[in-house]
């Protein structure tokens, strides 16, 4: 107390260090007595629009202020159209159609011609469309809009470039953990979307191993057609001319193809919870917090802009005064409502904030959202964030060729033409009404969805004290498939065919299907590497559904785990907790190869069955795990089963070779197994006994001890 | 030379619709110069395409400027010139100087117990802690939080933004030009009279800021090693936003001193670009920045570097996958060859057909990027030749090392051809062109270039300079300076047994 107030008293004395200038400043001018006059009204640039012979749509737009020319292709496609055991088929697709070359050159030549006099082509296919663009010099335009065209229409896809640009995105897959800010746009993204649809889905390497050259080109032949293009050219140049230039060019290009079809539609249902990324080398914990969003033609649009910038757009938004300012527990910290042309964007609040502010700043961010949703904004606030938009209008004019583009884009994705300006009307008439209402309609608490990327050793308060259960999100990366064999239409069949030999053998097709849970008790002599054998108890149960409970009696006390196939918890000696990352990789393993779900391997539409030779059946599931089973070709039993184990000790190859097969309620199973870790033995299982349908639900499944 | 923007070199070519000298001509006619009393310069470049104005206002002080213990505190005053001025963002500003006064009281008693060290007294300091925070508090509540950017927001600013580099602090933003005379005014009173309000929550965003660039980020650490290594003395050897306990620790007053000594006018060098007047502008600028005191041009630091004498390399253990990168002691941009390195730098990285794209990512199928920056981390002192390589999996930086430097090899004993030296010509040329396209690059360009070379025409007569470069010129430059002793290399390593630790904690 003593110090306070001495400090108090020496004020009066100080010399004001805090104080730039010394005397006084008030006499400056203000800013709230200045003026504005008006800016001239907005005239957009008009563009040419032309069909040609061919039906190629074509917009033109002169401006000679630079001696440029520049256009671009947009082409209705998009990695949406990527077969689900192809993913990444659009983007080497988009990719290669560029490096690949033309009929009359490689893409390599191609390189030198085009720099050699300072121009450019450039091609890629993103989620809902492809894009072909051109940039050059006035004098260089018709050599230039002529290797355009042969892109465009007679691209090569030269294997050396597939070869190449498949060893590329393998990279990137291996590298696609290394930094936070992208596994958490990436993880809150496809969480969102759900991972097994073709928004939230992602390549993996055996995607890469199955796109073929042939692939490329069907997809680039399905998709780029005249009609099927909206091409804008800008630049120094005279409209009729062009018009006639053009049409002498892709004219002749008559290649028509059935209308491609509407894009997949967003299927995902809200997926709530708290969602963790361990990794260790950050200091700072990257987080993205939001749920599905909606459109740009969603009639509250212009409204949720209005809210989402109030409570992060700006500065002087609220999150950013109050996580960043006012608390500086973040540099970067902000909220988008970032609306799609035709499907629900991400709304997303997002940012990060040392990790051990982590659990703070997720405070505030749903704070601010509750209060946004519960009481009008201020007046100051509605007209900053208004004028904001309406202030700045011009600048979606300040150039000719973004008039242009937008244009086009609305044609593509079928909106009016004067949205931009639709747009303007509704932001003027947006009241605190109507962000309040918006805010509480279309902000969901209840559906947030958490992602954090970050060093939970760090985190000092732990993430469970939001209250939300938290799922813990394995970055690992599934390695290539152990394929031996091409798959091909006939060793497809022949994989069926041998699996349907194997569900005879078992007891047929119609038993198997029946059975709705499956436990067995087990006793197991383990062989711990350098120690002494382990005797186990252990009893396993199994739903149809995909859920597992295993019990393990070890001698140093009883060990649980259940998991529905998505999460699950472990108790242990310790109290219950989620499944760590690598766990979970080895139950869903064993989920998979539940024995009466892996016979009718061939009935599910997300595994692959196929035939390696030697009586080697291969089944894989579309997203992980897989196994080699080996069947007895004169009986149809199965002898032994092989996989790939990445489980804590890390990664190593497993085989169990089955043995003692006896009849259980007309099925027909094993009671005895060796497990062969490494090329070492690991353990030797004895069934005691299976029970089949015997009522278990997953409630008993997942009962906790 | 370098820009923040573009490698921009410009080349004397016969050509019907543009030939440079012309171009310069024309493009003169559209350029307004002129200085302050104080010594403020100004160019303003008109055009009137439609009506919108960028501002670029270049401070010639960068982090090399941050004084001994201090590293980032230009980094720092940049964060508070957007935290308003005595009129703009108090509710009382007698009162709230009074409350930062008593902050940086009782901040100067707490650090001189806490400097005693083993000796302080633990109590002493929490109460003082105490106090300062309450201090701090009180000091805030008379704040009215982001009221200077929120004036720019509202008025339809877009693209504002600022950033401290190792060179040089630059502020920028876009107006509709009816907001020509709001920008003066702002501009002009930020830098008369900034007032540094929530200086040590700032101070907090910065750490933050350092977190997330660097320490979270596998590039910015090995980008910290690289510089720390290769740079023994001169202060390109700290990334611009400084050490970690710099950060935590540097003082109020000492941001004021920082911005006393390198924001005199003769050192900031503002250029506007857009649908203006230039009489109108010159009006204004007297009007509101003839204020600013004139005061002695600061110096640069005077550490040199001194010669290394030999290969350096530093290990950052890193789990992610391995990358390298590779810098080579280089002369300053002032330097006669400046322009034969900006020619280097396109041979190895232009584009699609660079030497490192086309070999070692193209070709040899070893690298996933590999590019060159001729100019790294600045250009105002001697600085770095750089390269960077990230493998493709399968193979190591080993071995991309060891192809890039088979590639520097060749430089020094084939001669390039024609072919390419005309090719990289002509793109720069065509680069010039495209860089008019857009006011705020202009705006940059234009103060860079008048700042670092001494008149923004440089831009176009810099031409002359390329022009000259031949053959022998690049064999010559890469024999005298691509050598293995003036070599820094950085790379990433995995360390032995991460993956089986990262396992082990997983599972527990």
């Amino acid at each position: 107390m003593r110090l306070l107030i001495a400090s108090v008293i020496a004020v009066g004395t100080l010399l004001a260090q805090t104080e730039v200038r010394h005397g006084t400043v008030s006499n400056l001018p203000s800013y709230k007595d200045l003026k504005y006059g008006p800016l001239p009204p907005i005239k957009p640039p008009v563009p040419v629009e032309v069909t040609l012979s061919n039906d190629l749509k074509v917009f033109l737009l002169e401006d000679h202020e630079l001696p440029l020319v520049r256009g671009s292709a947009l082409i209705r496609t998009g990695n949406l159209f990527d077969p689900a055991d192809k993913r990444g088929l659009a983007e080497i697709t988009g990719d290669v159609l560029r490096s690949g070359g033309t009929p009359s050159k490689t893409g390599d030549e191609i390189d030198v011609e085009l720099e050699n006099v300072a121009a450019s082509v450039e091609s890629s296919i993103g989620e809902t469309s492809g894009t072909l663009s051109f940039s050059c010099l006035k004098d260089n335009t018709d050599e230039v809009l002529g290797i355009f065209k042969d892109f465009l229409s007679a691209a090569q896809f030269r294997q050396d470039k597939v070869d190449l640009v498949k060893t590329q995105i393998r990279s990137a897959i291996s590298r696609r953990n290394d930094n936070a800010h992208g596994v958490v746009q990436r993880e809150f993204r496809d969480i969102v979307y759900g991972r097994s649809t073709p928004f939230g889905w992602r390549t993996e390497y055996s995607d890469i191993d199955n796109i073929q050259r042939q692939d490329l080109l069907s997809f680039y032949q399905r998709y780029y057609f005249p009609s099927n293009i909206l091409l804008q050219i800008y630049g120094d140049f005279s409209a009729s001319e062009m018009k006639a230039k053009l049409e002498q060019i892709f004219g002749a290009w008559k290649s028509t193809q059935p209308a491609v079809p509407e894009f997949p539609k967003v299927s995902s249902k809200a997926a709530p919870g708290m969602f963790l990324a361990a990794k260790t080398d950050v200091t700072q914990t990257f987080f993205d917090v939001g749920h599905l969003g909606g459109e740009l033609r969603d009639k509250d649009y212009p409204a949720l802009e209005v809210a989402a910038e109030i409570l992060g757009g700006s500065f002087s938004s609220r999150l950013f005064q109050s996580v960043r300012t006012k608390h500086g527990w973040a540099y970067s910290i902000g909220a988008s409502w970032s609306a799609q042309y035709d499907h629900p964007g991400l709304f997303h609040i997002s940012g990060s904030t040392q990790s051990a502010h982590t659990v703070d700043t997720l405070k505030a961010v749903r704070e601010e959202l509750d209060k946004i949703r519960s009481s009008e904004v201020t007046d100051q606030e509605l007209q900053t964030a208004k004028d904001t938009v309406l202030n700045g209008f011009v600048f979606f004019f300040d150039r000719p060729s973004k008039t242009l583009n937008r244009l086009v884009q609305y044609q593509y994705y079928g909106y009016p033409r004067d949205f931009i300006f639709q747009y303007q009307k509704a932001i003027a008439a947006v009241t605190k009404a109507d962000v309040l209402r918006v805010a509480k309609e279309h902000f969901k608490p209840e559906e947030l969805t958490f992602v954090a990327v970050g060093n939970p050793s760090e985190f000092g308060t732990p993430l469970s004290a939001l209250g939300l259960p938290v799922s813990p999100i394995d970055l690992t990366i599934p390695e290539p498939k152990q394929t031996t064999a091409k798959a091909d239409p006939a060793s497809l069949t022949k994989g069926k065919q041998e699996l349907q030999l194997a569900q005879k053998a078992l007891g047929g097709v119609e038993k198997l299907a029946a059975v709705k849970d499956l436990e067995y008790h087990a006793d197991v002599e383990v062989q711990s590497p350098g120690g002494p054998v382990m005797q186990v108890k252990q009893t396993n149960s199994y739903l149809a559904s995909g859920a597992m409970r295993q019990e393990i009696e070890l001698p140093f006390g009883k060990q649980y785990i259940y998991s529905d196939g998505n999460t699950g918890w472990l108790k242990g000696m310790q109290g219950p907790q989620n499944l760590p990352p690598a766990v979970l990789r080895q139950v869903r393993g064993e989920i998979f190869r539940q024995i009466a779900r892996l016979m009718l391997s061939d009935r599910d539409a997300d595994r692959t069955v196929n035939y390696g030779g030697d009586g080697v059946i291969e089944i894989s599931a579309k997203d992980g795990p897989s196994v080699q089973l080996q069947v007895d070709e004169t009986s149809g039993l199965p002898l032994k089963l092989a996989y790939q184990e990445n489980g804590a000790g890390g990664p190593g190859s497993v085989e169990q070779t089955y043995s003692d097969w006896r009849d259980v309620d007309g099925l027909r199973l094993p009671f005895q197994w060796t497990v062969v870790q490494g090329g070492k033995k690991f353990a030797e299982v004895k069934i005691q006994d299976y029970k089949i349908n015997s009522g278990l639900t997953e409630e008993m499944l997942s009962k906790k001890p | 030379m370098k820009s923040g923007i573009a490698q921009s070199t410009f080349l004397l070519l016969v050509c019907p619709w543009l030939a440079p000298a012309q171009s310069l001509q024309d493009f003169e006619k559209h350029v307004t110069e002129f200085t302050l009393g104080n010594g403020l310069h100004f160019i303003v470049f008109e055009r009137h395409e439609a009506p919108v104005v960028s501002f670029h206002s270049y401070v010639n002080a960068g982090s090399v400027d941050d004084p001994g213990g201090e590293t980032g505190i230009a980094h720092m005053f940049e964060h508070m010139a957007f935290k308003g001025t005595e009129t703009i963002g108090s509710k009382n500003y007698p009162l709230e100087r009074q409350a930062m006064d008593a902050v940086e009281h009782i901040y100067d008693l707490y650090d001189a117990e806490r400097n005693k060290g083993a000796k302080a007294d633990p109590k002493k300091v929490a109460e003082l802690e105490q106090q300062l925070k309450a201090a701090m508090e009180k000091a805030n509540s008379f704040v009215i939080p982001n009221a200077y950017p929120q004036v720019i927001e509202e008025n339809g600013g877009v693209g504002m933004n600022a950033g401290t580099g190792e060179d040089s602090t630059n502020y920028f933003y876009n107006f509709p030009r009816n907001r020509l005379e709001l920008w003066f005014l702002l501009e002009s009173q930020r830098f008369y009279d900034p007032v540094f309000r929530e200086f040590y929550k700032e101070r907090d965003v910065v750490r933050e800021e350092r977190r997330m660039r660097v320490e979270s980020s596998p590039q910015g650490m090995l980008e910290e090693a690289l510089l720390a290594t290769a740079f023994e003395a001169h202060p390109y050897r700290n990334m611009p936003g400084g050490w970690a306990s710099d950060i935590e620790n540097f003082r109020l007053p000492e941001a004021i001193q920082f911005y006393k000594q390198y924001y005199v006018p003769a050192n900031i060098t503002i250029s506007i670009a857009g649908d203006v007047d230039p009489k109108e502008c010159q009006r204004l600028a007297d009007k509101y920045f003839s204020i600013l005191p004139s005061g002695p041009l600061p110096s640069g630091p005077r550490t040199v570097e001194p010669v290394q004498k030999g290969e350096k390399r530093v290990q950052v253990e890193s789990p992610a996958q391995p990358f390298m990168a590779i810098g080579y002691k280089r002369p300053n941009e002032n330097d006669k060859d400046d322009p034969v390195f900006d020619v280097l730098g396109e041979i190895l990285a232009g584009e699609r057909t660079g030497l490192l794209y086309t070999e070692l990512v193209r070709d040899k199928k070893i690298a996933l990027e590999a590019f060159a920056d001729p100019t790294f981390p600045g250009g105002k002192y001697p600085s770095l030749f750089l390269f960077f390589l990230v493998p493709n999996m399968g193979h190591t930086v080993e071995e991309n090392e060891k192809a890039c430097y088979q590639i520097i090899e060749r430089l020094k004993t084939e001669k390039v051809n024609d072919a390419t030296l005309n090719r990289i010509k002509i793109k720069e040329r065509a680069a010039l062109i495209r860089r008019l396209d857009s006011n705020s690059g202009m705006a940059e360009a234009l103060t860079f270039y008048h700042v670092n070379y001494g008149d923004w025409r440089k831009m176009f007569t810099g031409i002359d300079d390329l022009a000259k470069v031949t053959a022998d010129d690049v064999m010559r430059v890469a024999r005298q300076y691509l050598v293995p002793d003036a070599r820094t290399v950085a790379y990433t390593s995995r360390p032995p047994g991460a993956a089986a630790r990262a396992q082990k904690r997983e599972a527990q």
